[in-house]
């Protein structure tokens, strides 16, 4: 029914593209994230789905019908703008039935739906101030009630909580969630924070420079990243990525074996861990702060910075030129300086063909 | 001690200004309810030793006064509606549609309010000849919209551009249409520049002068500024009570507007619906 559906989608400003072919299609109910950093596309790819930008070329769909020429109003979806876009002259109470009022919903049912709505985000108290009266939280909230009153089929979510301070932000991230489980549609929501997309979407499409890197759950994206740019992208502090050499190591029993060389690390792969496709030559090996030991193994690093939050510490290594970041628990024993050594979980190392930024492991899934 | 010093300079000084700028409209008041003897008597007597009101009675009985102000009444509010209408249904174009020349056009725009009025009204006069329009307050409308308009489109520009666009985009997405949202968000959005911008028309209207003196002359379209001067003014003698008399009246709409308006005016936008 509401499902979205992106075809070969392009949006140029002059001679800049904002967004290059994009094939993307959203079930129904689906929480999706667009994700990635600013001027990646994702805003110009939501405002093309609501009508506000017009696509230079493709097709967008939602449910079976084309959108491309029918004007926002007609395309039943609802958006929360990261200025909240408030109407300024009116009351709480006026914006949120400004939707109801425009598709001529009469009294009484439009002030028993907005007092539904009113109750439903704890608004009742503010129906009758002005929005400039409100508190950042406040507005969100107005915000999100004037897109949930008329009951769309799709919600679009562009930056929405990234005006409120780190507290409020972590509560709406919750209620959002909420909020998706119980009223069931489908929402689109544009961030640059990884952390929003991961905890609130059932799919993340994660995007650079227009172009769709990778469209999966959020475990896909975090454990098996398509490229090198979402495998440096996702997941904070990032995963260290080391230019290096793959080479065959031929094992006896005919399985192919590799080893790779990134300048002091020299690791032997297990059997497996690449695809088909892999082959000897340059990559970028890549090693989640997780995924490096400390205190065995046979490689040494020097200590670099140590950041502490309380449960854990975050390690700068230089091992021998190469610069690692390694997550600790918070009571390591570890000081800026010394030397350590430590071990690589080998099965979890992600390698990438330097040239074509792919993935080579064995465990891709086709996106 | 030398705070309070300070302080009392300051008044000093701020009300001899205000006093300064005060005293001609408490002049014009006071002669115009001043007997025809007491007018010239020295010394000047600065409040009336008796307050007539025969001046206004002469004014709206036995003068034309009452057509003229009621010609400037219509003058004033057509053009006043046509250069507010125009003037932000322009704005908003030029703030919120990409085409070819956008701001060449609001550049010349401004070029033309730079062009002395006085070399326009020959041509003009000419003009509205031609157009069988000479002697009507049609052609006073249009010639005080060419250079009303100029004005009211720079300045309702810039209270448009100061909208941010979140409102209107919000707006389509509820369901409004172009002309919906125009009217539901930008309108009381911009209302105190299109409230200044009506203001400034209709001063500028009902004092100009020079057009009004060269395109029209009969007394059935004269409008008040050159009618009371062609009237009360002659090579031979000024009727000073008749025309002080007529300037109160004449400003009086001015005073009233300004009256009402000025919460309007000075209220704010709606600052902290918008952040970011």
């Amino acid at each position: 029914m509401a499902e979205v559906v992106f075809e070969k989608v392009r949006k140029t400003f002059g001679s800049t593209v904002a967004v290059n072919d994009l094939d993307l299609t959203i079930d129904e109910g689906e929480f999706v994230s667009l994700l990635g950093p600013s001027g990646c596309g994702k805003t110009t790819t939501l405002r093309m789905l609501a009508g506000l930008e017009e696509p230079s070329g493709g097709t967008i769909r939602i449910g079976d019908r084309v959108v491309n020429s029918v004007p926002p109003a007609k395309r039943d979806i609802a958006m929360v703008f990261q200025s909240y876009a408030l109407y300024p002259h009116m009351t709480v109470g006026k914006n949120i039935a400004y939707p109801l009022k425009k598709r001529g919903i009469r009294e009484p049912e439009r002030s028993e739906r907005v007092m539904a709505t009113a109750r439903l985000l704890e608004l009742e108290t503010l129906l009758d101030r002005k929005p400039a009266q409100l508190s950042g939280g406040q507005q969100q909230r107005v915000a999100l009630g004037r897109a949930m009153v008329r009951e769309p089929q799709v919600f679009l979510l562009d930056e929405p909580l990234s005006n409120l301070d780190a507290r409020l932000r972590a509560h709406m991230r919750a209620e959002l969630i909420e909020l998706h489980r119980r009223i069931g549609r489908t929402m689109i929501y544009v961030t640059h924070d990884q952390l929003e997309a991961m905890t609130m979407s059932t799919r993340i499409a994660v995007m650079n420079a227009g172009v769709l890197q990778q469209f999966a759950t959020p475990a896909d994206i975090f454990h098996r990243p398509a490229n090198v740019f979402v495998a440096g992208f996702i997941g904070s502090p990032a995963m260290s990525l080391v230019e290096g050499e793959l080479v065959g190591s031929g094992g006896g029993d005919g399985e192919r074996r590799f080893r790779v060389h990134c300048g002091a690390l020299d690791v032997a792969l297990p059997a497996g861990l690449l695809n088909r496709s892999a082959a000897p030559g340059p990559i970028s090996l890549g090693i989640r702060p997780e995924d490096i030991l400390l205190g065995s193994g046979h490689h040494t690093a020097a200590v670099g910075v140590v950041e502490r939050t309380g449960h854990e510490s975050i390690v700068r290594l230089d091992a021998q030129g190469t610069p690692l970041i390694v997550r600790t628990p918070g009571d390591t024993p570890i000081e800026s300086g010394e030397t350590v050594r430590f071990s690589l979980r080998v099965e979890r190392l992600h390698i990438f063909d330097s040239t074509t930024g792919l993935r080579l492991n064995a465990d891709t899934k086709d996106s | 001690m030398n705070a309070s010093r300070a302080r009392m300079i300051w008044s000093v000084v701020t009300w001899t200004i205000v006093l300064a700028v005060v005293f001609p409209l408490i002049w014009m008041i006071v002669t115009s309810v001043k007997p025809q003897s007491e007018l010239f008597s020295i010394p000047p007597t600065l409040m009336p030793e008796t307050i007539t009101f025969e001046h206004y009675r002469r004014l709206l009985t036995d003068t034309p006064f009452l057509q003229y102000f009621r010609n400037s009444m219509i003058l004033a509010v057509t053009t006043t509606v046509v250069v507010v209408v125009l003037g932000t249904l322009g704005a908003y174009s030029l703030v919120r549609f990409k085409y070819r020349g956008r701001e060449t056009l609001a550049t010349l725009v401004l070029f033309t309010y730079l062009m002395p009025s006085v070399v326009l009204v020959i041509p003009l006069y000419l003009m509205m000849a031609k157009l069988g329009l000479a002697n009507t307050l049609a052609s006073l409308v249009i010639a005080y919209t060419t250079f009303a308009l100029p004005y009211a489109l720079w300045l309702l520009r810039s209270f448009m551009s100061s909208i941010p666009v979140d409102l209107e985009s919000a707006a389509l997405v509820d369901g409004a249409g172009r002309m919906g949202a125009f009217v539901d968000v930008v309108l009381p959005q911009a209302l105190p520049g299109i409230v200044s911008t009506a203001l400034f028309t209709f001063i500028l209207c009902w004092n100009e002068y020079l057009f009004a003196l060269v395109l029209v002359n009969s007394d059935s379209v004269r409008p008040l500024t050159a009618g009371t001067m062609n009237m009360l003014i002659t090579s031979f003698n000024i009727d000073w009570s008749l025309l002080m008399a007529a300037s109160v009246m004449m400003s009086l709409p001015l005073i009233v507007i300004f009256t009402f308006l000025q919460g309007t005016l000075t209220k704010g936008f709606g600052a902290g619906a918008v952040k970011g």
